[in-house]
């Protein structure tokens, strides 16, 4: 079986050092299906990204009633912040929202005026509610309009912006079932190219493949060395796409985080390094070998 | 022993290429089979190699029934049979080194046979200085040498070969029949078919003679005669 091996291995790579043209022909078609696959990948990472900046932006905001009592509000806060669909509350009392007005209004004297004609403070204390996910917004206003919150809830800013939540809920998910859509079909139209790359290859070699049998080499003994170039081939496809990606981290991250407004390319790339080597690495070598071997299985009719 | 039987073979629609063929060849013979483009030669070593099956009739290869081998048993088939062809179907990518050595490797050989007996056949037919040489930085004698030197290093039972100088000039023609009369003499069955009338006529061997696909005459000692 060692013997066998490596005498495959040998022929393999003879053949891989021997056939330069249509290697590198190969080897260019499987590097732009891994790329894709890299691009998919990392397109993936930054629509996610997005998708949470977004979400962060979302909020149920709870208006207080002005006579309410800080303990009610704390205790109030603390029950939502117990809610399994909240991820945070944040508590602004009247003084702070007041404060919050007169800085966004700075440089707006009739609007820091009319405050000053109106006497006291106007505005309300608030909660500002975010939910794990946008999805739960609705059971998070559920137990908000419940009695137990009756008294300490003066109205509820969330009516307003759910058209425009529901609006985004549909958007991400368009936005997610069109990029999966997206990356399936560039998958396979990426596989079929790379297939058909391999199989040319291969119809190249047909003469050579009934010499073999001519000679009484057993099948395993023919396919064995297109498997082992299928390797090498895809192995360095994986290694090119891995540096090429690796540049574009480089020259394109700085306009990838201005456009995205703050995604790091190179931290995604860092801290997904494992998968998408192996992303590279797998879909270099599967689309290599598979093709071979789908190809190849024609010429070994006897 | 090797032993057609009745062998007819017809493709479709009604071309015939052999019209029940008989005939027996003995461990050690030397014979030629001759006979115009088309007489069916290259069929016959078709039949007897199973890259196709006989629309009638039976081929032994010693107990073997040829025909009834499973795609399994074939290349263990194939290996007991040095193959010899006009275009010599060697492996390009590989040396002649390599070539010789392929047939072995897929055998089973081991390393150690291939280095002991790959260089001996070489020599046998003078191909010692040309061992790293590819297929195409050599002459067609020496490809169709090479060839034969790998026909030779799977000791094979028997040597096929299909007008294997039908590409080469009067003396490289020689050296190549030379060469098959010494790889008989040393014991092995040579089957050598071929329409070239000087080397039929200088062997002085068995003939078999076919004219349309039938077989019109079986010689000792023939001549060629069409």
């Amino acid at each position: 079986m060692f013997t066998f091996i490596r005498r495959i291995t040998r022929f393999g790579w003879h053949s891989f050092l021997r056939e330069g043209g249509l290697n590198i022909a190969t080897i260019f078609v499987i590097t732009v299906t891994i790329s894709l696959f890299t691009f998919l990948f990392a397109s993936q990472g930054i629509v996610s990204y997005l998708i949470g900046q977004i979400e962060q932006k979302i909020d149920i905001s709870v208006y207080l009633k002005p006579d309410v009592t800080q303990e009610d509000v704390l205790e109030a806060k603390e029950r939502l912040n117990n809610l399994p669909e909240v991820k945070n509350v944040t508590f602004l009392s009247k003084d702070e929202v007041l404060e919050e007005f007169r800085q966004r209004h700075v440089n707006d004297p009739v609007v820091l005026e009319s405050l000053e004609v109106v006497g006291s403070n106007p505005f309300y204390g608030s909660l500002n509610i975010s939910a794990t996910n946008p999805n739960e917004y609705a059971a998070i206003l559920t137990v908000l309009n419940s009695d137990s919150f009756a008294n300490v809830i003066q109205k509820v800013d969330y009516l307003e912006k759910k058209s425009v939540i529901d609006k985004l809920s549909e958007f991400i998910g368009t936005v997610n079932r069109v990029g999966f859509g997206l990356a399936v079909a560039l998958g396979i139209v990426a596989v079929l190219v790379a297939f058909n790359t391999v199989r040319v290859a291969i119809y190249d070699s047909s003469k050579e493949i009934s010499i073999m049998r001519l000679v009484g080499a057993p099948n395993k003994f023919i396919r064995g060395p297109f498997i082992i170039q299928g390797v090498i081939n895809g192995t360095i496809a994986a290694i090119i796409s891995c540096l090429l990606f690796l540049l574009i981290v480089q020259l394109l991250g700085p306009r990838v985080e201005s456009i995205t407004n703050g995604f790091d390319l190179g931290q995604w790339w860092t801290d997904n390094l494992g998968s998408t080597i192996m992303i590279q690495i797998v879909s270099g070598i599967g689309v290599g070998v598979i093709s071979s071997l789908i190809a190849i299985r024609r010429y070994l009719k006897v | 022993m090797i032993n057609f039987e009745n062998i007819s073979k017809v493709y479709p629609p009604q071309s015939i290429a052999l019209k029940d063929v008989s005939f027996e060849v003995d461990n050690g013979e030397f014979v030629s089979i001759v006979g115009k483009s088309g007489a069916g030669k290259t069929t016959l070593i078709k039949l007897l190699l199973r890259e196709e099956d006989p629309t009638e009739g039976r081929i032994f290869f010693n107990d073997l029934e040829v025909s009834q081998l499973r795609c399994t048993e074939l290349p263990y088939y194939r290996q007991k049979i040095g193959a010899i062809f006009q275009d010599y179907r060697l492996l390009n990518h590989k040396t002649v080194y390599e070539n010789v050595a392929y047939a072995m490797e897929v055998m089973g050989a081991t390393d150690y046979e291939i280095r002991r007996d790959v260089p001996k056949v070489l020599d046998i037919v003078g191909l010692t200085d040309k061992f790293c040489n590819f297929p195409r930085e050599i002459s067609g004698g020496e490809k169709q040498r090479t060839a034969i030197a790998r026909a030779l290093a799977i000791r094979p039972e028997v040597i096929v070969a299909d007008e294997p100088t039908g590409n080469l000039d009067p003396y490289h023609s020689k050296e190549i029949i030379d060469l098959l009369v010494k790889i008989n003499q040393m014991g092995t069955m040579v089957i050598l078919s071929t329409h070239d009338k000087e080397v039929i006529n200088s062997l002085k061997r068995r003939v078999i003679t076919l004219e349309n696909g039938e077989l019109v005459r079986d010689e000792q000692k023939g001549r060629f005669i069409l």
